[in-house]
């Protein structure tokens, strides 16, 4: 676990300034300086959730020649705050033959889920909470808990609608784990490791050095990724578990007020953590240009502000996507994953070992301009 | 402190988790409080400092296993499935009479009893370490011994497992008229 904040923090004056404040006691140091960035993070990421909202209903309206929200604030942009307010507000309804306590459980669930993943996103090299060795599979293995809850959220409102979602959800996500998971093992292989600092730091440099252009199977491993993770995310054209024609609102159908709302916010946040993830592992993350490694606290501002611009480009495109295609029914979302996706993640698989192997690890780039 | 905190509450978790999959009545809130115990399990794994195996842990049962049995009380019944008893005894849902219960308990006191005497030989040997704020890194050491070591086990079993697989879908397939 190294590259986290304290331990970078720990490289300024002020760190033994502040060590002497709490008694040399490094364990609570620690600890107060995790929980100031916890808080720090989670209130960013809710805040980018609640500003997606309002993007999805702004992007669609352009999409559609419409105007969208513009009454509360500035273009209305305080339309999610606004949002927010009145879900807080509604009355808590619960049908009367729920399970009260799944009924419950389900949207805190998700909403852990999701913010538990963002321990390792690699906002920059300093400015992560968490670089486990273990860091990509940590977060796959995290985020299916969102499964769990989407599946109980649909079980426990005893409703024939939230019940379909729900199992829909249920089976989608399990399928598109396969091949999301085999596409990261394809760059965890070309990395050499599963944290997201050894991922981040062999990418650095100029756009050629990232690893969707490494070599022709991980260029094809980013869209499978992309694919199965908007599908991962119920996102649309794969948002069966929410198809309003078919089933008025999915797994959430009975859900009201704020307990909907955490469902909707966990949707958006995680579909930021899923963009992060994509960014962090092709698209060389926080990396800067050429090689710059001045240690400086601005730097890491630069590092962090293009992490958030190439995640905010993907979210833009996972917007675009939806109001763009059509819903996929249940057998073509089956196939798509099973017959196309999953053997196609398998052959990205073999043919990246297989070009480790032949060109010694070297990229198509350096292949060319002969590289170091 | 991070290390007892989580320790602390890892155990908590496993141990209530545990003893609520066995009071509770309703077999999906059974199903609930194994995912909480279980994921306390990786807790425990990442306080001894097997971070692979913590998170294998998570994937494994919170992703697979804990999934396929809600989906499994599902197709057989779902919440109707629900314990009557009123005594202490039949508080367990369907876990049979005095008799099971008097053999289960010799039972497991003859699996307590070997156990003790495997692992005590193992305490002696190994005493007990205290770890500070690093997680010590076992994905290199796993991996080397997975694939030099013991790897004829670790083919086998992904036989093993393409057999199963094979088996389901020639199970699950529509038969043709």
């Amino acid at each position: 676990m190294n590259q986290t904040v304290v331990s970078y923090l720990s490289q300024y004056e002020f760190y033994d300034h502040l060590l002497a404040f709490f008694g040399n006691n490094q364990g609570l140091l620690s600890f107060v300086i995790y929980m100031i960035f916890i808080l720090i993070i989670v209130t960013m990421c809710a805040t980018i959730g609640g500003l997606g909202t309002y993007a999805e209903r702004k992007i669609s309206a352009d999409l559609q020649q419409r105007v969208g929200p513009n009454r509360v604030g500035p273009y209305g942009l305080l339309q999610f705050l606004a949002d927010g307010v009145k879900m807080m507000t509604k009355e808590d309804i619960m049908p009367f033959t729920a399970d009260k306590f799944l009924f419950y459980l389900a949207p805190l669930l998700a909403l852990v889920g999701v913010f538990s993943t963002l321990a390792v996103l690699p906002f920059s090299s300093g400015f992560a909470l968490a670089d486990l060795n273990v860091g990509v599979f940590y977060l796959i293995a995290i985020s299916s808990l969102v499964g769990v809850a989407v599946f109980l959220g649909g079980y426990a409102s005893n409703s024939k609608w939230s019940m379909l979602g729900g199992m829909r959800g249920a089976s989608q996500i399990i399928s598109y784990e396969i091949p999301v998971t085999l596409s990261v093992l394809a760059i965890t292989l070309l990395a050499g490791g599963m944290s997201f600092g050894t991922i981040v730091g062999q990418q650095k440099g100029l756009p050629f050095n990232w690893f969707i252009f490494h070599n022709p199977f991980a260029f094809l491993a980013f869209f499978v990724f992309f694919t199965g993770a908007l599908a991962e995310t119920n996102r649309a054209p794969f948002d069966l578990p929410e198809a309003e024609s078919e089933l008025v609102s999915g797994y959430h159908t009975e859900y009201t007020g704020m307990r909907f709302g955490f469902f909707a916010l966990a949707e958006y946040i995680e579909v930021f953590v899923v963009c992060g993830v994509a960014a962090a592992l092709f698209l060389g993350g926080s990396s800067l240009p050429f090689n710059i490694s001045f240690d400086i606290l601005p730097l890491q501002l630069l590092e962090f502000i293009i992490f958030m611009t190439k995640t905010l480009l993907l979210y833009y495109v996972v917007i675009w996507i939806r109001w763009t295609l059509p819903r996929l029914r249940v057998d073509q979302l089956m196939s798509i994953c099973w017959k196309y996706l999953t053997p196609m993640a398998i052959l990205n698989l073999v043919g990246c070992s297989i070009w480790i192997v032949v060109f010694n690890g070297k990229s198509i780039a350096e292949l060319i301009f002969g590289g170091h | 402190m991070f290390m007892q905190l989580l320790f602390g509450l890892s155990a908590l978790l496993t141990l209530s988790g545990a003893i609520a999959v066995l009071v509770t009545k309703n077999i999906m809130h059974a199903c609930i409080f194994l995912l909480a115990s279980l994921i306390g399990i990786a807790g425990l794994y990442a306080t001894l400092g097997a971070d692979f195996v913590a998170v294998t842990q998570i994937m494994v049962y919170v992703g697979g296993i804990v999934i396929l049995m809600i989906f499994a009380v599902m197709l057989t019944g779902g919440k109707d499935f629900v314990s009557r008893a009123q005594n202490l005894l039949g508080l367990a849902p369907s876990m049979g009479n005095k008799w099971t219960y008097t053999v289960g308990l010799l039972v497991s006191l003859v699996f307590l009893l070997t156990n003790v005497k495997l692992i005590s030989s193992i305490v002696k040997s190994h005493p007990a370490k205290t770890f500070g704020n690093e997680f010590p890194s076992t994905v290199n050491q796993l991996g080397h011994l997975l694939i030099k070591d013991h790897v004829l086990a670790f083919e086998l079993s992904s036989v093993l497992l393409l057999g199963a697989l094979v088996g389901a879908a020639m199970i699950a397939r529509p038969r043709k008229q």
